[in-house]
């Protein structure tokens, strides 16, 4: 018997002993804990999303002030800042400005709860997206024989009594390689979907899993099944495709918005969701990628309204969420023959919370000029992405052992950008 | 395919032959079979002993297989199975004939099945874009990116219909179709092999040996390559030599690709020759000094040198192992060993004209060793010297020594282990069968034969203890229940829903062959629901007849079950399973209704339907098949 499937059986003991309502053990587990009771303290959550292909940082966080910016992109650069023009980059901070696409997250901005990191990203100058995915996700750059990725290792590291069903989430088919390890995780792309499909017959087709797998309970298939039942009930009762946001939150129509919209309900739902994760894809614009309009706009203008729509649904409970997105690596600083860009090195990353120190740009910006780009083309980089993925682990999900969900590295205050408080 | 094998190297057969010739002298009396041994120490009984068997070598038993494999004894079932050129294989072959793809090469496939963005970029690079679809370009422009996106971004609606309606339009009248048909077809041609081939050991190794040498279909131009990748490069080698195997990897276009190899050029070669690096004999040129739009820009190509991929997967996975006692100087010098085993036209050659042009549009997609590329100075490998001036010649003399290298022996030998014995793999039999590889010069065959003849495949331990992968569940359930289907999109649906889409592995590690990475809450849900959407008839492309099973419908409940039991299980559950489910069958009374036939070889590559549908499973006869498919016992082998 593992240990997980003991902890949880215990679980079990204790709800029918509080005889609350028929509420699945690891919900009311869930409900302690965010009452303060279990851990002493309110469940934090980490919203993780990947804009895989490889966004153009450059024109998604512009750095309007440099003049090479506008040398170099003669027929994709975004304006600058003018008032009047819906073209235009959304100013900042006076040299940094926002895709227009992204309007929807100035309001973030303003409030101070969207904080970006400009030139981070990762140290290995590989220029693969599946060499480069690998190593964002593993955690790990450089090295391709790590088993599990970073996001697992979290779990791992961050002993806890409480381990509720719902810990990790990935909104997506496959569960990707960054929550892949020995921690347990799901991944659900549709939660009205999860169930035992068998039309009419379905209630009577689980219970009879139900009683199979119940001969099973001293071995991993048995303690997974029993998982994979109580996730099933539990959903059942949550009702997912009954789900109407709160405050207005419009999200876009997309697997992406989709995904957000889940991700929100199970938060809300208070199952003690500790990780989600979702991606999005489409961002290599290597071919007609346009300017403040066309392919990578249309991409923008979904990703921002998800984010947007995510925190403002979410509403106060943004005081224990930290939305964080990644993208594998930038894109070159030049544009190519095709009016797009190519693989290229540095890129910016998003944090939005209502704790983050929003309203700024972090990280040191290394310029654009040919003699301070790396390789001589593309955007170089400051901060190493674990640099930032460790001041979320540490001071939003209060991880104490980062040596060992990023090992080799030495992930010590000294190299966070502060963009979370102490 | 045909270039890989004239651009060989004579020295390294001659090499090989000689390991052949000593070996044979060493197993000259036949495969030694420890029979003895074997009956006192395994408690296993006959009937489990071919059970297991079935499960491990093949893709489980289908109706009347135990029979028909009891009759001819064990030792001749597997001796038949490693020798899989003498069954004759009509049943399979009749099923996969259709698939036109499988015997096409890969030029052909480029110019049948191109991409939509790169064929709209050549034809108005020739001017000859159709008016329709120059005004969609002009419009949105189609998303021209080769590489398989994770999730489509959904852009402007309207503009995309519009886009893909001209494309489709262009498409039809020119006879050309789109390219997701190649990977269809493979898929449902490795689907239908797997469940109709009588050389179900070729199969299972061919799974293997595609899953330890891994490429991803989404990578670039991967989706091209891949059917020779399966035809001429893992299927004539899964039973051979692993050497064989392993130079029939390096030189193919689908790894060479994959672990961008293909791109690596000599670090030196600016310096000696002082110029940028030239195109390739073959490479595709840019005519009149123009953009050569029809490749895809090619991030790359501003920094051509020296690419260390394939050389570190090459020790890491696919020969040594990651402790297998290399330094990351050996990774660079073995990179620059295979320099200059590059493609010919490596994304197609639509666009290439005049006479090199014809002859390299005839070859794109194939092997090609490129001297002007190759870094030709002296290398040292793991300790060997690598004299200068080898040309081809050091990836070659490579190749040979890391298949030699006491680590790949032992790694090959664990990784079969695992496959075929146990997720922990017994110390003693990865010992004898390491000593099997360097005995016989890397012989799979032998090694296999040191594994199914040892006592611990026998031992009761492993008996139905191993959790089958997503690709082997979903075809032992269909060969369990004698199944027919074609093997089509729904069913790679179902397997890539329960975790496994095949050649669907972005990393190069390949999937994971141990219980922990399958057994999860939402792959053991998609199993439970794909046992119940099978017999439910509910897979467009795939039918059971229940009925055949069962036969009597008018028996009594409990011997239904059992018939059912015995067929699926060999009878063989828990009697605390067995109550279970004799309570589902006593909720109603067994009715066959007849089987939804009309959905048969009705799959088309229409739209992507959001849910795979199990369906109303309201027969109590196909809902106790689908507990039972769905039950943890099916669930191992």
């Amino acid at each position: 018997m593992d240990r997980r499937f003991f902890l949880r059986s215990g679980g079990i003991a204790l709800a029918s002993i509080s005889a609350s309502l028929a509420m699945p053990s690891f919900l009311h587990r869930a409900v302690l804990a965010q009452a303060g009771v279990v851990t002493g303290s309110r469940r934090k959550t980490l919203v993780a999303i990947f804009q895989r292909g490889a966004v153009d940082g450059l024109n998604m966080v512009i750095p309007y002030a440099e003049r090479t910016y506008y040398d170099l992109r003669p027929t994709i650069a975004i304006p600058k800042p003018t008032s009047g023009n819906p073209d235009s980059a959304i100013d900042l901070d006076g040299f940094f400005g926002l895709h227009p696409s992204l309007s929807s997250l100035k309001s973030q901005w303003d409030k101070k709860r969207l904080a970006i990191v400009h030139a981070a990203g990762s140290p290995a100058n590989t220029r693969s997206h599946f060499d480069a995915q690998d190593y964002m996700e593993s955690g790990t750059p450089n090295i391709k024989s790590t088993r599990d990725g970073w996001l697992n290792r979290l779990l791992q590291s961050n002993a806890q009594k409480e381990r509720p069903l719902f810990r990790a989430v990935s909104v997506t088919q496959m569960m990707p390689r960054v929550l892949q390890g020995r921690a347990p995780a799901l991944a659900i792309s549709n939660l009205a979907n999860f169930s035992v499909r068998a039309g009419q017959a379905s209630a009577r087709v689980q219970g009879g899993f139900e009683e199979i797998y119940e001969q099973v309970t001293t071995d991993q298939l048995g303690g997974t099944a029993k998982e994979t039942f109580e996730a099933i009930n539990y959903l059942k009762k949550v009702n997912p495709a009954q789900y109407r946001p709160e405050n207005g939150a419009a999200y876009p129509r997309s697997r992406f918005g989709n995904s957000l919209l889940q991700i929100a309900q199970l938060i809300k739902a208070g199952v003690g969701l500790e990780i989600a994760f979702t991606d999005m894809g489409g961002w290599d614009t290597h071919v007609n990628q346009g300017g403040s309009r066309g392919q990578l706009s249309n991409l923008l203008q979904q990703f921002g309204a998800g984010i947007s729509a995510l925190a403002t649904d979410l509403g106060n409970r943004m005081d224990d969420v930290v939305i964080l997105t990644m993208s594998e690596f930038g894109r070159t600083v030049r544009e190519n023959g095709n009016r797009g860009t190519d693989h290229g090195h540095a890129n910016a990353m998003l944090v939005v919370g209502n704790s983050v120190r929003g309203g700024k740009v972090y990280g040191a910006w290394p310029g654009l000029k040919s003699d301070q780009l790396f390789e001589g083309r593309d955007l170089a980089l400051t901060t190493d992405f674990r640099a930032v993925f460790a001041e979320v682990a540490h001071r939003h999900l209060g991880n104490k052992n980062l040596s060992s969900v990023f090992p080799g590295y030495s992930a010590d205050g000294s190299k966070f950008c502060g963009f979370l408080g102490q | 395919m045909r270039n890989n094998r004239t651009i060989s190297n004579r020295r390294h057969q001659k090499a090989r032959s000689l390991v052949v010739l000593m070996s044979a002298i060493l197993l000259a009396p036949g495969p030694v079979l420890p029979q003895r041994q074997r009956e006192n120490r395994s408690d296993l009984s006959e009937d489990q002993r071919i059970v297991h068997l079935l499960n491990r070598i093949a893709f489980g038993a289908r109706p009347g297989d135990i029979e028909r494999v009891k009759a001819i004894g064990l030792r001749t079932y597997i001796e038949q199975q490693l020798s899989p050129e003498k069954i004759s294989d009509s049943l399979a072959e009749s099923k996969v004939k259709h698939l036109e793809t499988l015997n096409m090469s890969t030029a052909q496939l480029y110019d049948k099945f191109p991409q939509p963005g790169q064929l709209i970029r050549e034809l108005q690079r020739q001017g000859l874009l159709p008016q329709e679809l120059a005004e969609v370009r002009r419009e949105s422009g189609p998303n021209p990116n080769m590489e398989m996106q994770r999730s489509p971004a959904p852009q402007n609606a309207m503009d995309n219909e519009k886009v893909r309606r001209a494309i489709r339009e262009y498409y039809e009248k020119n006879g050309l179709q789109p390219p997701q048909r190649i990977m269809m077809e493979l898929q449902a041609s490795r689907i239908l092999r797997a469940v109709y081939s009588e050389r179900q050991f070729q199969e299972v190794m061919v799974d293997f040996w595609t899953n330890h040498f891994n490429v991803f279909a989404g990578k670039g131009a991967d989706r091209w390559l891949l059917t020779a990748y399966d035809r001429d490069t893992i299927r004539p080698h899964a039973l051979g030599k692993f050497s064989d195997l392993l130079l029939a990897t390096a030189k193919s276009p689908a790894m060479l690709f994959y672990l961008d190899n293909f791109q690596s050029v000599s670090p030196n070669m600016q310096a000696r020759r002082g110029l940028q690096p030239r195109a390739p004999i073959f490479r595709p040129g840019a005519p009149n000094g123009r953009n050569n739009e029809m490749q895809r820009p090619q991030p790359q190509r501003a920094r051509r040198g020296l690419n260390e991929n394939y050389a570190r997967e090459l020790m890491e996975l696919h020969t040594l192992g990651v402790d297998g006692g290399y330094t990351q100087k050996d990774v660079q010098e073995v990179a620059r060993c295979f320099t200059g085993w590059t493609i010919i036209a490596p994304r197609g050659g639509g666009a290439l004209q005049g006479l090199r042009g014809a002859v390299a549009r005839q070859n794109a997609g194939t092997f090609f060793f490129n001297p002007r590329v190759h870094d030709d100075g002296e290398k040292i490998v793991l300790g060997q010297k690598i004299q200068a001036g080898g040309g081809i010649d050091d990836g070659l003399k490579v190749l040979e020594i890391l298949a030699n290298h006491p680590s790949t022996a032992r790694f090959i030998a664990t990784k079969l282990v695992v496959h075929l014995v146990a997720d922990e793999p017994p110390a003693a039999l990865v010992d004898r069968v390491a000593a099997t590889y360097k005995r016989s010069g890397g012989d799979i065959r032998e090694m296999l034969r040191t594994i199914l003849y040892s006592a611990e495949f026998n031992s009761p331990g492993i008996y139905r203890a191993k959790i089958k992968r997503p690709f082997e569940l979903a075809v032992s359930t269909l060969r369990t229940l004698g199944a027919e289907t074609n093997g089509g999109p729904q069913l790679h649906r179902w397997i890539a829903q329960m975790g496994e889409p095949l050649y669907g592995f972005q990393a190069p590690t390949g999937y994971s062959d141990t219980a922990e990475i399958w057994v999860t809450t939402g792959g053991l849900l998609e199993r439970m629901n794909f046992g119940l959407a099978i017999a439910g008839n509910r897979v467009p492309g795939t039918r059971v007849d229940l009925k055949r099973l069962v036969d009597n419908s008018e028996s009594d409940k409990s011997e239904t079950m059992d018939r059912l039991l015995k067929v699926i299980l060999a009878g063989e559950l828990s009697a605390g399973t067995r109550a279970a489910l004799l309570k589902q069958l006593n909720d109603s009374a067994p009715s066959l209704a007849a089987p939804a036939s009309s959905q048969m070889d009705r799959d088309t590559d229409g739209p992507r339907r959001q849910i795979l549908r199990a369906g109303n499973v309201n027969d109590p006869v196909a809902r106790m098949v689908g507990l039972i498919l769905g039950s943890p016992e099916f669930q191992r082998q």
